[in-house]
């Protein structure tokens, strides 16, 4: 054997042994199992008819979160063990440091979500989720096979990719649910076979993964609600008690907003409202007379409003004094994410 | 010109391929060294006897684990003579005008 050769097989080796955490099959499942029920089912059990009090709120998706990636890392982390000693094993030192950052990242995941029930981001939580998770994927990728490597950057540009493109609430929550229950497994049984190995292989195999966790994420963020069967009525029409019916709002109705002021520093009284004028029309699903949360804009789809596409924000605040008067001044947007095919 | 005198015990693929895992790796049971190197028992066996008694490999118990097992860990011998070695082999490739000496294994051995 030629030196040149005998340095080719030190360099292999050396590098096998860099890179000998293992990404357990187990971990992935688990981990993308609960990754993705949390996803699809927290907006169902966290809500704010169970839990009306914004604190109250924070806390119980705490513990919610707490209780079940807590549960799964340290089950992770006894399986993991255990697949070291079957196979006659010691944990390598680079995997232990690496499960440490992992459990940070899954803190940070945790903390992030409560904090911003305080301090607002909401928006794009499950975007920062994602992000997390393609970060402990490249960590442990870092130090394991470089197919892992470049699932995590995948997911961390996902992530990043699903903001910059503006996806709804609603859209990056099943990209998350997608992430977590599609693109874990798949990873899993893409690691088990051994795949990419080479350059073009690697590149080819991240592009089927990011396809299969993207595709079924539009899709079901592409499912629009299901339309009421009723006919629309008018403003001026009855509205029936019981029932489904449509109602609809021609541009100019006037629409206004009820602020219900939450602040141990200023109050407001309860009839308080900001007069507000529709400017295109609008329909709302109405179920035994109340909306049922159901609406469409134009001939838009229909929508429901917990998919988060309208939101209003207030970006500014500043008190001034006009004519020796104490006022405060907001500047306020209504946004209409993914509101451009309503609008044609 | 003086060639370069290669370190015996290392110059032998199996023994050569064995330290430069412990090198990166840390530590690694005799399971774990049988797989990754595809050899029998009784060969492993042989090839990590010859390297204890170098004082190039050390025997300990496995950090954790409920099951006691041993560990095989590269000494600071072993791991000096591994980049000793890499220096020769590096040498001994520009004496024969391969090509330029990889230095990147050697920088890379000097982490433990």
């Amino acid at each position: 054997m030629q030196p040149a050769d005998r340095l080719q097989n030190i360099h292999a080796m050396l590098a096998a042994g860099h890179r000998s955490v293992h990404l357990e099959r187990s971990s992935l499942l688990l981990l993308g199992g609960v990754g993705g029920f949390l996803s699809v089912v927290t907006e169902w059990v966290i809500t704010d008819t169970r839990f009306p009090e914004l604190g109250d709120r924070a806390l119980a998706l705490l513990v919610w979160l707490v209780f079940w990636l807590g549960g799964a890392s340290l089950l992770d982390y006894r399986l993991t063990r255990r697949a070291r000693e079957i196979r006659g094993e010691t944990l390598p030192f680079a995997q232990a440091q690496v499960t440490r950052a992992w459990w940070m990242l899954l803190s940070m995941g945790c903390l992030g979500s409560f904090a911003m029930f305080f301090y607002g981001g909401g928006s794009m939580i499950y975007a920062l989720w994602i992000v997390l998770l393609g970060l402990g994927i490249y960590l442990f990728g870092l130090f394991s096979r470089p197919l892992i490597e470049w699932i995590g950057l995948a997911t961390i540009l996902l992530g990043v990719a699903g903001l910059a493109a503006g996806l709804s609430y609603g859209a990056t929550r099943w990209l998350a649910a997608s992430a977590f229950a599609i693109g874990l497994p798949l990873a899993a049984g893409l690691n088990a076979r051994n795949l990419g190995v080479s350059l073009p292989g690697r590149a080819a195999v991240v592009l089927l993964w990011l396809m299969a966790v993207v595709l079924p994420a539009l899709s079901m963020a592409g499912v629009h609600t299901e339309p009421p069967e009723a006919a629309a009525v008018g403003l001026g029409s009855s509205v029936a008690d019981k029932g489904d019916q449509v109602l609809r709002l021609e541009p100019g109705t006037e629409v206004p907003l009820r602020l219900d002021l939450d602040s141990p520093i200023l109050s407001t009284r309860s009839d308080v409202e900001l007069p507000m004028t529709l400017n295109m029309p609008m329909e709302v699903a109405l179920r035994d007379g109340e909306p049922d949360g159901r609406y469409r804009i134009g001939n838009g789809p229909w929508r429901e409003i917990r998919e988060g596409v309208l939101q209003l924000r207030i970006d500014r605040l500043s008190p001034r004094l006009e004519k020796g008067v104490p006022v405060v001044r907001t500047h306020a947007r209504l946004d209409s994410l993914d509101l451009d095919g309503d609008l044609r | 010109m003086t060639l370069p005198t290669l370190d015996p015990l290392l110059h032998q693929p199996a023994r050569t391929q064995l330290v430069a895992y412990l090198s990166g790796r840390g530590e690694a049971t005799f399971s774990e060294l049988k797989r990754v190197l595809g050899v029998t028992d009784g060969n492993l066996g042989a090839h990590l006897a010859k390297l204890v008694e170098a004082g190039y490999v050390a025997a300990g118990q496995a950090a954790g684990g409920r099951r006691s097992q041993t560990a095989y860990a590269l000494t600071a011998a072993g791991r000096a003579a591994l980049s000793e070695y890499v220096a020769q082999l590096s040498a001994l490739m520009v004496l024969s005008g391969e090509r330029e000496g990889d230095v990147s294994i050697v920088d890379g051995l000097s982490n433990p």
